[in-house]
């Protein structure tokens, strides 16, 4: 008989790939769950909750590791780390298995990964956890704010401090709880294809909820359901997964009957084939990206949605297409970013983000910006939007591109609810907090050609 | 250390009932031998004589640490392995459903039921009579491999299709 697999060295060895090696853990679940196929559903589950809730709540179980530890996490062997990581989740965070099976299970996974010496260290730092995890003393919040929400939220003190400076502490606490909480999907209902009522019905028919959502008429959230393949609206192209604040890209940059556009950092294509949406099958979409593979994805998009006035291409953001000069009704740059608005989403992405990395993001979008600013023509639109929180990548960008180029900021009241109204709104732009606002974390400018 | 040549499902042995050991030669004990060597080689956890083109009732299992919360150390599991001839099921009870796959079907596993526990009774290479219970994997490891015996594989045990399984890397 052969070796059975052993599901918790498949979640070690993600968590390797992922906190070791770079990997982003969204791929590399979906890349392991696909090489799994057949593993059963309740192992198939096991291990997205055990990897996913690892790295949410990872700095909180580095400090709880660190309470009963001699070796800071930092300087062990980085297969025991995450070793430790993945069972003091289990042990805090999921009662359905037992201590003793965590404890066991993870020595032996040490030994067999052949750390025979450190059965004993794992096995210590593991009982001990389980006995006294409840008097564990945090952070104090009155005392070391910074450090409570940090270790409380698993946040970066960089980034904790940075809000902080901006935000003031209470938006802060609101955002790292927010990016705990556990939604249903936002959709996008396809209105050439289908009534929002029809689309409603096809849904309750497979038993999933649907809760309309308050900011937009067309935009439903989905809950109660296994895999969004299998869902027959999204099959038929009737609805497409989008986050609200993605949606108001689209309602913000307000296309005319018969516009042409340029979504010049496409995939995976919602913002452009909303567009597409809404001119209604005239004009013309240029959903563009900068690699082949993401082209693909759209491509599959847009055949499932059977949109005609829209066409994905490969170009690159950064070099100028001269064709494209001064062409555009209508420009959208949804530029790379640091992500800061979708931890809720991609966990590892406030581990993986740095200041410095920031700093080389920025220059990337001021980049794209100068370059696509060009493709937009006299008294057209450019919408410049990203999915992060925090000036840098948002207002200041702003602010210097409308110090170096001629363009103006066009309110957005007319595009948005009332309950979105604000003075920044009426100035043009809109910072989304995600926990503030029903939205992911998200800023959206609409900028005029003169 | 002698490896031996795993047959393949479709090759005639593994279709084939064992005949039991009268007596343990110097030939059946390296018989023994090579069978753990195959075993531990092929990443195995068990391994019947027909699968190595012998006819006689021995099995070999050594589940080590593999999975199973539930296996408590002892022979066949992290202690040593568990070699038995003759061996005969007395007794079994609950039910476990899972993945198994088989050294003679490379790259392949399948859903299989099985108990949840098992008492056996065998002899060891010495021809005295003993018995060993299992729960879980070491369970599943005994009723496999006393299967083969009979000539009989997981195959035919199987709900639902067999899938493919991709090893494992290990360091």
């Amino acid at each position: 008989m052969t070796k059975p697999v052993n599901i918790r060295e498949i979640c070690l060895g993600m968590l390797m790939e992922i906190t070791e090696e770079e990997a982003y853990s969204h791929v590399v679940l979906r890349e392991t769950l696909e090489k799994y196929q057949y593993l059963e559903k309740r192992d198939r589950a096991f291990i997205t909750r055990v990897v996913e809730g690892t790295l949410e709540h990872m700095i909180q179980i580095d400090y709880i590791i660190e309470q009963f530890s001699n070796v800071p996490v930092y300087n062990m062997k980085p297969l025991i780390r995450n070793l430790l990581r993945m069972s003091v989740y289990q042990l805090k965070y999921m009662d359905s298995v037992p201590d003793s099976a965590v404890c066991n299970e993870a020595v032996r996974l040490a030994q067999k990964r052949g750390f025979y010496n450190l059965k004993g260290f794992v096995n210590g730092v593991l009982r001990n956890t389980a006995r006294r995890l409840s008097q564990v003393r945090y952070p104090d919040p009155q005392r070391e704010p910074m450090r409570y929400l940090s270790v409380k939220y698993s946040f970066p003190i960089w980034m904790i401090n940075k809000w902080m400076t901006q935000f003031g502490y209470e938006t802060t606490e609101i955002m790292c709880r927010d990016s705990h909480v556990t939604r249903g999907t936002i959709v996008r209902c396809n209105l050439a294809k289908a009534s929002k009522e029809e689309i409603i019905q096809e849904l309750t028919a497979q038993n999933i909820t649907v809760k309309q959502h308050p900011y937009l008429d067309y935009a439903l959230e989905i809950s109660d359901y296994n895999y969004i393949g299998a869902v027959s609206a999204f099959r038929k192209g009737w609805i497409q997964v989008q986050d609200i604040s993605s949606m108001l890209v689209a309602e913000i940059a307000a296309p005319n009957w018969g516009d042409y556009c340029i979504d010049v950092c496409a995939a995976p294509g919602g913002k452009s084939l909303h567009i597409a949406d809404k001119l209604m099958g005239s004009g013309y979409v240029e959903a563009r990206d900068i690699s082949e593979r993401k082209v693909q994805m759209m491509q599959e998009n847009i055949e499932r949605t059977e949109a005609i006035n829209i066409r994905a291409m490969r170009m690159d953001a950064t070099v100028m297409d001269e064709e494209s000069r001064g062409k555009a009704d209508i420009v959208l740059a949804d530029v790379p970013c640091s992500g800061l608005g979708v931890i809720r989403k991609k966990q590892d992405i406030k581990y993986k983000m740095s200041e410095k990395q920031q700093q080389d993001i920025i220059r990337l979008q001021r980049r794209i910006l100068q370059n696509v600013q060009n493709y937009v023509r006299p008294g057209g639109t450019l919408i410049y939007s990203t999915c992060t929180v925090g000036a840098d990548e948002n207002q200041y960008n702003m602010k210097w591109f409308l110090e170096n180029f001629p363009f103006h900021l066009e309110s957005i009241d007319s595009y948005i609810c009332d309950e979105l109204k604000s003075r920044t709104t009426a100035g043009g732009y809109i910072q989304l907090l995600p926990g503030v606002h029903q939205s992911d974390g998200f800023f959206i400018a609409r900028l005029g050609r003169n | 250390m002698a490896l031996r040549q795993i047959r393949i499902y479709g090759d005639e042995k593994l279709a084939k009932a064992c005949r039991p050991v009268q007596f343990v030669s110097p030939r059946t004990k390296l018989l023994i031998r090579d069978m753990l060597d195959t075993m531990y080689e092929a990443n195995g956890v068990g391994l019947a004589a027909p699968q190595v083109g012998i006819l006689k009732q021995i099995v070999v299992i050594d589940i080590g640490d593999a999975e199973g919360e539930d296996a408590e150390p002892g022979i066949g599991c992290g202690d040593g392995p568990l070699v038995m001839i003759n061996p005969e099921i007395l007794e079994t009870s609950g039910e476990q459903t899972g993945q198994e796959g088989c050294l003679s079907l490379p790259g392949q596993a399948g859903m299989v039921t099985r108990p949840e526990y098992v008492k056996v009774k065998a002899f060891d290479e010495d021809m005295k009579e003993f018995e060993v219970e299992g729960r879980g994997l070491l369970a599943r490891a005994i009723c496999h491999e006393c299967d083969h015996l009979q000539g009989i594989m997981y195959v035919e045990k199987v709900e639902g299709d067999l899938f493919e399984v991709t090893d494992e890397e290990e360091e």
